[in-house]
């Protein structure tokens, strides 16, 4: 299967917010209270029940005149995700449209995602059982995987009415991502198109006006070393140095079984040793 | 038949028992062995999808993390243990532990022979042998990287996001490398045929004379001087 991209051109949106309120109705996600952040944004980043969330910037461009910049905000879907690579329990996977979910029954809730996604945008939820215990789950933007599975576009890229997003074959939207810079780039000087390789390339892909980090974006996002170097390097030779020394231990256990039977090494002379 | 006598009087002759370890060495021992298995049994099915079925024997994911901050929390006693109640013992362990001489050196080849079983002559060693000061160290060096790591992994609003993603990391190399040396540890104290006469000396704080002298010498010797042991040789006169 060929695979998509929700492309969003910043440049087209006007701030209705009529994506966050298509994304909470299709997921069913509950409103959260917030106050007053000083803007018309309503949160702060995304949170485990608000998988999409407009920026609104006011940014001084070079020639010192303002910029009132929109963005939609939620989960890249990397190539090369952080958060799969961490999760202990194998409960994020890539799905064939190339969107990353969580299997919200395998996830424990332990935050290694939560911590490791390198645009931050993973949350946990607590919820109560029957018995009264509290228990997490981790959440974020699925792409509205289930919406695609059917053959629908996601939720919030249907609303758009200024044709500020849009959702199609990478290619093909990585091309309009790019021609449109081109188009922009009078109006905007530092505008790009936000694809980072540093995580393989994502499937939301932007056209922003300014540079990333007027968006609280990071330059240039990769997969943590550190997690690269404890998933593909620490963790298994971890385990097999468990297995050498319990190997050598069954070694020596069965060596001594054969050919020190009485348990010699204890004499005058020499001496034994242990740890 | 009294030539015979004596040999077989002189072969069970009682065995003498010498102080190894203080109390407050002993409880601390027994506090960091207990919570280090604690630990690791509470995390395994994090580490590894094949214990996923300890989650329901530990009440659900989450109360296998509480467990596994209660035993961090005793986790970090014995250091506190051993320097409130034998602080002399402690820092005698980490001086011998910073010392090193050529009978140190000369242990391991001859310990890979005794550990397989062979015969073995290792050098004289000290209060603790080279093997002994190698695991201490190794022990120290990853209870430091678990429990520095534990912390930001635990309190992560209180760290940069950089230092808590690297604290997965170090928890992982730290108790990766400590389990690895656990495993030999634990086999010679409690499986290994010659060494297990150590084992009496975390558990109730002394070890039989006789081993101490075969396993360490220079101690021995230094004991006898003191006058702590009298070997058998000075009270009676040698040969029947």
């Amino acid at each position: 299967m060929a695979e998509f991209v929700k492309y969003i051109d910043v440049t087209k949106c006007d701030g209705c917010r009529a994506c966050m309120v298509a994304c909470k109705n299709w997921n069913d996600l509950p409103a959260e209270h917030t106050d007053f952040l000083g803007s018309v944004q309503s949160h702060t980043k995304t949170t485990a029940d608000t998988w999409n969330v407009l920026q609104y910037i006011e940014h001084e461009n070079s020639k010192g005149g303002l910029e009132y910049l929109f963005r939609h905000s939620s989960c890249f879907h990397c190539t090369d995700a952080a958060c799969q690579k961490v999760c202990p329990e194998s409960a994020i996977s890539y799905t064939d449209f190339g969107s990353v979910v969580i299997d919200q029954d395998k996830c424990v809730g332990c935050g290694y995602c939560v911590q490791n996604c390198p645009f931050e945008v993973i949350s946990l939820k607590e919820y109560k059982d029957k018995n009264g215990e509290t228990y997490r789950k981790s959440h974020k933007c699925t792409m509205c995987t289930d919406r695609l599975e059917e053959g629908l576009q996601p939720a919030c890229v249907t609303t758009c009415h200024t044709g500020a997003m849009e959702f199609g074959k990478k290619d093909e939207m990585i091309r309009k991502a790019e021609k449109r810079v081109s188009e922009i780039r009078g109006r905007f000087p530092n505008t790009m198109v936000y694809n980072p390789p540093g995580v393989g390339g994502t499937h939301t892909v932007y056209v922003l006006a300014e540079r990333p980090s007027v968006y609280g974006l990071p330059e240039n996002p990769k997969v943590p070393t550190s997690a690269v170097v404890w998933k593909d390097y620490a963790q298994p030779i971890g385990k097999m140095m468990l297995g050498a020394t319990t190997m050598a231990v069954v070694a020596g256990f069965v060596s001594n079984k054969l050919f020190n039977k009485g348990g010699h090494g204890h004499g005058e002379e020499g001496g034994e040793d242990y740890e | 038949m009294e030539k015979r006598e004596e040999k077989i009087m002189s072969r069970k002759k009682p065995t003498k028992y010498v102080k190894r370890f203080s109390t407050a060495f002993v409880i601390a021992h027994a506090v960091n062995a207990f919570s280090f298995f604690a630990l690791y049994v509470t995390a395994l099915p994090m580490y590894t999808e094949f214990f996923d079925w300890l989650y329901p024997v530990l009440g659900g994911p989450a109360n296998a993390r509480f467990l596994h901050r209660i035993f961090a929390v005793t986790f970090v006693t014995p250091t506190i243990i051993y320097l409130l109640f034998d602080r002399k013992g402690f820092f005698f362990w980490m001086k011998q532990l910073i010392t090193w001489k050529k009978r140190d050196m000369d242990f391991f080849t001859e310990f890979v022979k005794e550990f397989f079983g062979a015969k073995a002559k290792p050098p004289k060693q000290g209060f603790f042998n080279a093997g002994e000061k190698i695991n201490s160290m190794i022990q120290i060096v990853t209870a430091v990287l678990i429990i520095g790591s534990g912390v930001t992994m635990w309190f992560p609003e209180y760290f940069p996001r950089e230092l808590v993603q690297f604290g997965y990391l170090l928890h992982n190399i730290g108790f990766g490398l400590a389990i690895a040396v656990v495993v030999g540890h634990i086999y010679l104290s409690i499986l290994h045929p010659g060494s297990s006469p150590a084992f009496r000396g975390v558990i109730k704080g002394d070890v039989d004379v006789e081993f101490v002298k075969a396993h360490y010498r220079d101690w021995y010797d230094e004991l006898v001087q003191q006058g702590v042991i009298v070997p058998d040789d000075k009270k009676k006169p040698k040969g029947a």
